[in-house]
């Protein structure tokens, strides 16, 4: 139980931001909180989750992780390999070269490859920049999602959105800074957006997916027990003017305590987090209240059109948190483990994606949000050129396709790449570890820099790796 | 499994940052000095050395100022070992020399030396030299300047001997109350600072019972003891020591302060990570730690039995039971079971057993000696490595079986309890474990061969290829993971909880139907540095040991075919090692003050804190050991200390001089701990379950990777103690979660304290908090219709004093207002009401 642990970065000022401009800021309603009734000893509180200065200027002011769970093919989608069309049915690493199912063209003013199996995405192929040189560690889905999520397999370690919550704070502190929606109960669990042995206020908050029938459906919201919403306990107990009435009793009391003599900070840390509640009460329904969008929103994303529903409702609330100040928003997508059955099941994957995406990244460029938005696409490995003795691909750590877009990356840009067959990559090679790195250098974070003591060691979420590839950055 | 391949491009910034982070400096392999030609003699010296020197040394020998990335090319060891990304030098393979590699590159990131290569001659020499085997007289162990320094080490404060300590004389001689105030005073008298007024009663009493068994003072309990408190004929020390010694004999006081200990022992009931699968059992283990506490076993005691209880004699089934229950505390930690490589399970688990033991019972972290020396305390791979055979001779039994759909590449088994033993010689105990003993293969025998080959014909041809193709090495894993399969066959057997298992281990006497997580000897060996943690670079093997640079003598005296996990028991808790006691009276200190003498309770190594009062703690230790490692009569005199009585009253000559209070000028305001907070709801609405549930949840959830459905049963209600709740990795229960519950998968000696809007939302809002707050008011419903008679009671209920005039003024006006509001009545402004002190900071606070 020791008290008020620093939540210290030694490299980290925190932004001009007093306690006072604070309150102001929030102040609507909050009059009553004299400042004078707050004893000098208390002033020192500050939340955890404050916005913090970045070690230098940052490229992106958020992140939006496209989760693709279960290691997509990045042969049939993004890397495009001439010679494994040539040789397919040829013996090859492991099983018979398969071809890619779906057919490559270049795409826009850079020319990028990209296959059909993403037309919608191609479309904004200027704007993306490929990474076809990834490698992973392990080839097995429960330790490269975590690793994916973590960079340790091995070690429960702090999440990526912990990390940079840690290293940025949040703009919107009516909101959690770290939100994820749809994560998988499996393969990690909450370890995936966990703050393992950083602060727990660090810590991502799971969201399920949207309720997956038709359009936003109110009947099913007001009868939601608030947990479904992603953020516990969020439906207040009382009618408004009730509940506000409680509260100024449970306040009053509250400044009773903080008044005497030799309180503790925290108590005003308390009365803080009572006000943000209240008020989350009432924001957080608006900002996950997508019936206020347009039907040619609704529609651009797919919503209310079957395969695209899901997906559609995930990346319209990723667009809202974001545009509402949530750090670091991730979405999941499962069911990429393609086996066999690889071109109709390539085909059902992308479709449900495809479009969805594709409208997040004009939606988010037609707000002037993709400028300083990271979006991250791709899953904890990509596939094997050869068809793992069944009618698919099988896992490969090796070599695989991820894409940036957005904050501060070079669009319409390729960058590593892997063999002939496209099964490891041998140029400009980039780990997991090299992502993250690059995420954190593109929201103004030093990956060595940015590290918690822990157990007597300054941890780093890169560990004793990580290099940012200089030459994808715009 | 997990090697990194390092590729080449930018491998100086690599090994830039690797110097800093990995002064790698290994103990010294005893190799005898290689037999070289006089030909090749004069060729490494004509053509290899001089170059070396010239262009190397600068950053690769000891002598370096800074030896980058860990490599160090002044001795044969060491070029042949490498630094941080692998061998150097591999004689007669020119690709598995990164020398040449670097050498050879023309790629401004990588090529070595780093500002101009080397020429077409000089480089064609060293290819040469690697093909002819490399040829190397430069004896001698690799060191760099950076090697932990054992002497040096030694005279760090916490790693000297407990040294006895006179009791300090202050100047005021009347205030203290016992010798641990004269430490407490003088402190404050050298930085002239003043203690505050004694607590009153009231706020007393509610901090003793929070402190000592985790509950709230009934409203009887408080005015008993404020009348005796304040009865003219009564003694006030004496009224708080009869309250003392009734709590410390409470049931209560195990369940609090055991779980201060599972705290640090990571206790969970399942694995965790990418598969979490229950523990069914584990429950026996926290069990087992309440009781521990509640019968004030010697600490000393206590530590032996959860690191060697297997191999301590027992004197009936009853003990035998407790002992092996006891060592669970090895078993229950977190486990990769996607894990295929069988050899990297068992070392990830090694460095687990390590990392817990060695920071639960010494304070200090010796795990980061895995892949390295550690970088700030004396602590040397070779350390790591002669415990890591210490545990890697045992067997560890978690008990999680090869059910769940085939998800557990890693299945385990329990140990079967017993209803008869007979107290047997130590020696025959561990012949008994042996028998069961499946250790895994280090050799590849011919009948290993046979069997792979008959698996790989019954399947398919290309399994016969591909057995073909692979190394030895490669076999003896496959040939492990055929091996792993076979309990996944094993059939249940009628009324037994768990699969009959060939690989299962037999009871020592008659079993009782009844299992446990624990773990027993294996076949005992001695384990090689593995370099940088990876399992294909073994360097030499290490004789079984402790710490050294904490007295340990090398190698260790291990009884003849045991593991030696009971020497390591003894020597952890010798009276002569520094950091055991000196940890746990920190701790207990931690716990009644808020912060320990050393504030970072699970380091005491160079990067912790200092004490504060480093005599006083030597003091307590001293004290702690002599009184038979019983942490009732510390914490007994400690809480009889006037120090500890003080009241959280404030003075500002004090604050300024040290807001922090590190000095003790008056007592902490400390939030309760999320246990306490969501026992005193029940407490408060009378719905508080005091006895102990009979086993867990879990312990139905055998063999089961647990999802959605096992998180919706597993939050049934519940009005037993928090203590009590089951504790699932990545899954822990709301009202321990949202106010810092220990993180499970990790050893924490200090919780956070975090103050964020969803413990408010769960105040304002949760099923749990208003069900409780219905409760509460109704407790009140039928008795006096004095509603300031209610709110007293309610107050007593909930803080443990009763209410100001003003406060119950304002209660009056709330009750009074909300009962008349559209759609309010006076029950539910009563319900609100009630909520409302729930929710207040005061209830979450203790002064």
């Amino acid at each position: 139980m020791n008290t008020n642990r620093p939540f210290d970065c030694r490299n980290l000022q925190p932004l001009a931001l007093t306690r006072r401009d604070m309150l102001k800021s929030i102040s609507a309603g909050f009059g009553y909180l004299a400042f004078a009734g707050l004893s000098a000893q208390a002033a020192g509180y500050q939340s955890p989750t404050l916005p913090k200065a970045p070690h230098f200027t940052p490229r992106a002011n958020r992140v939006i992780f496209l989760a693709m769970q279960g290691g997509p093919s990045h042969l049939d989608t993004f890397d495009y390999k001439p010679k494994l069309i040539a040789d397919a049915g040829k013996p090859g690493d492991k099983g018979k070269l398969v071809a890619p199912v779906a057919e490559f063209k270049q795409r826009g003013q850079s020319g990028l490859w990209i296959s059909e199996a993403f037309p919608q995405v191609a479309q904004h192929a200027d704007e993306l920049c490929l990474l076809r040189g990834m490698h992973t560690d392990i080839p097995n889905h429960p330790q490269a999602f975590v690793q994916l999520h973590t960079g340790s397999a091995r070690f429960v370690r702090p999440s990526l959105g912990a990390w940079t919550l840690y290293g940025l704070g949040t703009e919107n502190q009516n909101l959690p800074g770290y939100m994820t929606i749809a994560a998988p109960i499996a393969l990690g669990g909450a370890q995936n957006y966990g703050s393992a042995f950083l602060p727990a206020s660090f810590q991502g908050t799971r969201m399920d997916a949207p309720a997956s029938t038709g359009s936003v459906d109110k009947k099913a919201r007001k009868n939601d027990t608030g947990t479904n919403q992603g953020i516990g306990n969020i439906r207040a107990n009382l009618p408004a003017d009730a509940q506000r009435a409680q509260l100024d009793l449970v306040q009053s009391m509250n400044r009773d305590l903080l008044a005497t003599a030799g309180a503790n900070p925290e108590v005003e840390g308390i009365i803080e987090s009572y006000e943000l509640a209240f008020r989350m009460q009432s924001e957080v329904p608006k900002v996950l209240d997508m019936s206020k969008e347009s039907a040619a929103t609704l529609k651009a994303y797919g919503i209310g059109q079957g395969s695209t529903d899901n997906f559609g409702k995930q990346c319209l609330m990723a667009r809202r948190l974001a545009e509402s100040g949530v750090r670091f928003i991730e979405v999941c997508h499962q069911g990429w483990d393609h086996h066999s059955g690889l071109k109709s099941r390539i085909a059902s994957s992308c479709t449900a994606v495809d479009q969805p995406i594709a409208a997040l990244l004009a939606d988010l460029k037609q707000r002037d949000l993709l400028k300083d938005t990271l979006v991250i696409w791709g899953g904890e490995f990509g596939r094997t050129p050869g068809n793992g003795g069944a009618d698919g691909r099988g896992h490969n750590a090796k070599g695989y396709s991820m894409w940036l877009a957005g904050g501060g990356v070079k669009g319409g840009f390729s960058y590593g790449a892997t063999d002939e067959h496209g099964g490891t990559a041998v140029e400009n090679k980039t780990h997991v570890h090299d992502l993250h790195a690059t995420i954190l250098h593109l929201l103004g974070l030093d990956h060595e820099k940015l590290t918690y003591r822990y157990a007597g060691r300054d941890f780093r979420l890169t560990d004793v790796y990580g290099q940012v590839p200089k030459a994808i950055l715009a | 499994m997990l090697k990194r391949q390092f590729c080449w491009l930018g491998l100086r910034q690599v090994l830039g940052s690797m110097a800093v982070l990995v002064p790698l400096a290994l103990a010294a392999a005893d190799k005898p000095a290689e037999k070289i030609s006089p030909d090749q003699l004069a060729f490494f010296e004509k053509k290899i050395r001089p170059v070396l020197v010239a262009k190397c040394y600068q950053c690769h020998s000891a002598n370096a100022e800074k030896v980058k990335g860990g490599l160090l090319l002044d001795t044969r060891e060491g070029t042949r070992m490498g630094g941080a990304t692998g061998h150097a030098i591999e004689p007669g393979d020119l690709k598995g020399s990164l020398l040449i590699t670097a050498i050879r590159s023309d790629k401004k990131d990588q090529m070595m030396p780093p500002k101009e290569k080397l020429s077409p001659e000089v480089i064609a020499d060293f290819e040469k030299w690697v093909l002819m085997g490399a040829p190397d007289p430069r004896d001698g162990k690799a060191r760099t300047a950076k090697k932990p320094d054992l002497a040096e080490g030694k005279n760090f404060w916490s790693f000297q001997p407990v040294k006895p300590v006179a009791v300090p004389q202050p100047k005021d001689t009347k205030w203290s109350a016992s010798d641990i105030d004269r430490f407490v005073l003088k402190k404050l008298e050298e930085h002239q600072l003043k203690p505050v007024t004694d607590a009153d009663p009231h706020s007393f009493i509610r901090r003793l019972y929070f402190d000592l068994i985790g509950l709230p003072p009934t409203p009887e309990q408080v005015a008993a003891f404020v009348k005796d408190y304040q009865s003219a004929t009564g003694n006030r020390q004496s009224a708080i020591a009869k309250t003392v010694d009734q709590l410390l004999a409470s049931p209560h006081f195990g369940e609090r302060w055991g779980r201060h200990w599972l705290d640090v022992a990571r206790f969970a009931e399942s694995t965790g990570k990418e598969r979490n699968f229950a523990y069914p059992e584990a429950w026996r283990y926290r069990d087992y730690v309440i009781a521990s506490f509640n019968a004030d076993k010697p600490y000393d005691r206590f530590i032996r039995e959860q690191v060697a209880g297997d191999l301590l004699p027992a004197k009936d089934a009853a003990q035998r039971n407790e002992l092996l229950i006891a060592t669970g505390f090895l078993a229950l930690g977190p486990k990769g079971l996607n894990e295929k490589n069988r050899e990297q399970f068992i070392m990830d688990n090694v460095d687990e057993q390590i990392d817990v033991t060695t920071r639960a019972a010494l304070g200090v972290t010796v795990s980061c000696a895995r892949c390295h020396d550690h970088k700030f305390d004396p602590f040397t791979q070779r350390d790591y490595y002669a415990m890591a055979g210490i545990f890697k001779s045992t067997q560890t039994h978690f008990g999680v079986g090869g059910g769940g759909n085939g998800k557990n590449r890693q299945p385990s088994t329990h140990v079967p309890l017993v209803k008869t033993y007979s107290p047997a010689p130590a020696a025959s105990v561990t012949a008994g474990s042996a028998t069961s003993d499946k250790a895994s293969p280090t050799k590849l025998t011919p009948e290993m061969e046979a069997k792979l080959q008959k698996f790989a014909e019954n399947r398919n041809p290309k399994l016969v290829a591909k057995l073909k193709a692979m190394s030895d090495a490669e076999k003896l894993a496959a040939y492990e993971r055929l091996v792993a399969e076979v309990p996944k066959a094993a059939k249940a057997k009628k009324n037994n909880k768990y699969p009959e298992t060939p690989d299962a281990p037999k009871a020592i006497g008659e079993p009782n139907g009844q299992w446990a997580m624990a773990v027993l000897d294996g076949k005992p060996a001695d384990c090689p540095i593995y370099i940088r943690g990876e399992l294909e670079e073994k360097g030499p093997v290490i004789p079984r040991g402790f710490v050294t640079v904490l007295g340990a003598t090398e190698p260790a005296k291990i009884t003849p075919g045991q593991s030696g996990r009971l020497e390591l028991a003894n020597w952890l808790t010798s009276p002569e090692n520094p950091l055991t006691a000196r940890v746990m009276a920190n701790r207990v200190w931690q716990h009644l003050f808020g912060d320990g003498i050393v504030s970072t309770p699970d380091n005491f190594g160079a990067t912790g804190e200092r004490p504060t009062h480093p005599e006083l703690l030597d003091f307590l230790a001293a004290r702690f050991v002599a009184n038979g490692w019983s942490v009732k009569q510390l914490i007994r005199e400690i809480v009889l200390t006037r120090t500890y009585q003080l009241s959280n009253a404030s003075d500002a000559k004090n604050f300024a001089a040290d807001p922090d209070n590190n000095y003790l000028w008056r007592a902490n305001q400390r939030r309760l701990d999320a246990e306490s907070i969501r026992d005193s709801i029940l407490a408060a609405s009378g719905r508080l379950d005091l006895q102990p549930p009979a086993g867990s949840p879990l312990s139905s959830m055998t063999d089961m990777d647990l999802g959605k459905g096992a998180r919706a049963s597993l939050k049934a209600d519940s009005r037993h103690r928090s203590v009590y709740l089951p504790i699932v990795r990545d899954m822990l229960p709301e009202a321990l979660d949202l106010f810092d519950f220990a993180e499970p998968s990790l050893v924490v000696a200090a919780r956070e304290v975090t103050t964020v809007p969803s413990q408010a939302l769960y105040m304002l809002n949760s099923p749990f908090i208003q069900e409780n707050a219905v409760a509460f008011a109704k407790r009140f419903q039928g008795t006096s219709a004095d509603p300031k008679e209610r709110i007293t009671a309610a107050y007593l209920l909930a803080f443990s004093r009763p209410p100001t005039t003003a406060e119950i003024a304002r209660a009056e006006s709330y009750l009074k207002t909300q009962a008349t509001q559209r759609g309010g009545s006076p029950e539910s402004a009563l319900t609100t009401f009630c909520q409302a002190l729930f929710a207040s900071a005061e209830f979450r606070y203790v002064k």
